[in-house]
């Protein structure tokens, strides 16, 4: 008796693939987050891609402990990375606080989704401050975009951007070289950088809109804060991208 | 709307109450301080202090070691650690470990390209390389100018 009941009681299930279900329990809104990311991966390799490409068929190229070795208020100090592992940390750290808001969220936990996204909000701003504070630095040494053309730069204006020992031959003999990578090596630091800071930006902003929106109750009373867990996305790629732009340009 | 022809309307799965539509760590739970919170509260910050070591090692090794090994071992060690990390970052930061396994494919397929792109831009630059070092026209140019010559 009770089985029959059943029967009568449960809707057919629809096909799986043939519309009206969601196949992989995923909805529409996180699912072309990841499809749009991927389209940005794919813009962000494509920048990194031409960067190796082109420092691989230069004789010469920068080397980053020469170039990026100094730290705020450290005057002269010869500190190789330091400064950009700060930067690194910095944005690890948000990308944990950012998943631990997206975590308080799955458990509709206001209080801590808009603690956590403060803190996330917090260290962008001060992964920007950093960027800022290098992108300064480096165009007071005469590094941007552009920079490095004119023929008649003194090679002391760029050698000390080179691994003394391992380039002297070239900086004394073919000057010219080393003075194109520098040209280029700027070029692509400054276009790379800024689109990814670019991002950061964004995500700062998007950050701050839904903890506007958490703090005004509007996904507690949606009942459920999907919206968190879609700008989470956003933010941890921004995360990934430093992850290679950090390895490309500082450590390879 | 008059585009939907399907009478099992699912539109408030994707609007409305969504814990519906998810299982697992995804799913929407009530309990902040329940055992299962607990566990995945530890398990970012596990990842958290994986990642920091990773970096560490990375920084150490190329402030002092990196120009002491030979450049393709180093990067080869740079690049398997930055996939590590990578790899770590999207499958629990932002959650595609706990997706379907079909979701995951979707994301992950396309990226294949990736390997087609590095070999062929490795190879159009070797080319370069080769033109840059062997070329007569170069050749010309970098060994009969004066030294101090910004010519290229």
């Amino acid at each position: 008796m009770s089985q029959q009941a059943t029967v009568v009681t449960t809707a057919p299930e629809p096909k799986l693939w043939a519309g009206g279900r969601s196949p992989y329990n995923v909805s529409y809104g996180k699912m072309m987050m990841w499809f749009f990311l991927l389209s940005d991966a794919l813009t962000f390799g494509a920048l990194l891609i031409s960067y190796g490409t082109t420092r691989f068929f230069s004789t010469v190229w920068p080397d980053a402990n020469q170039v990026f070795k100094s730290f705020p208020f450290m005057g002269e100090r010869d500190l190789p990375l330091l400064f950009v592992s700060l930067m690194t940390f910095i944005l690890i750290m948000s990308s944990v606080t950012m998943v631990l808001a997206v975590h308080a969220g799955h458990y509709g936990d206001k209080k801590n989704v808009a603690k956590w996204l403060l803190w996330t909000i917090i260290g962008g701003i001060c992964f920007l401050s950093c960027q800022a504070w290098e992108w300064t630095h480096l165009h007071s040494e005469g590094g941007w975009w552009g920079s490095f053309l004119d023929v008649n730069t003194p090679v002391s204006q760029f050698a000390h951007f080179f691994n003394a020992h391992k380039t002297e031959h070239i900086l004394a003999t073919q000057p010219a070289l080393a003075m194109q990578s520098t040209h280029l090596f700027f070029n692509y630091f400054f276009t790379i950088t800024g689109f990814h800071g670019g991002h950061v930006t964004s995500g700062v902003i998007f950050n701050i809109l839904i903890l506007v929106n958490t703090v005004n109750g509007v996904y507690e009373r949606r009942g459920h804060y999907e919206m968190v867990e879609k700008i989470g996305l956003y933010w941890h790629f921004v995360d990934l991208v430093w992850v290679f732009v950090f390895t490309c340009f500082y450590l390879l | 709307m008059s585009g939907h022809h399907n009478p099992n309307s699912i539109q408030h799965l994707y609007e409305g109450d969504q814990s519906k539509l998810y299982s697992g760590v995804l799913q929407h739970h009530t309990d902040v301080n329940s055992e299962e919170s607990k566990k995945q509260v530890g398990r970012i910050w596990k990842i958290f202090w994986f990642l920091l070591v990773i970096t560490i090692v990375e920084v150490v090794m190329g402030m002092m070691f990196s120009h002491k090994m030979s450049r393709p071992v180093a990067n080869f060690i740079f690049l398997a650690l930055t996939l590590v990390k990578a790899g770590y970052i999207v499958a629990v930061f932002m959650h595609l470990g706990d997706e379907f396994k079909g979701f995951k494919v979707t994301v992950l397929i396309p990226l294949v390209l990736f390997i087609w792109f590095i070999i062929a831009f490795l190879a159009d630059g070797g080319f370069w390389l080769r033109m840059n070092d062997e070329s007569p026209a170069r050749q010309h140019v970098t060994t009969s100018a004066p030294a101090n010559s910004n010519e290229y």
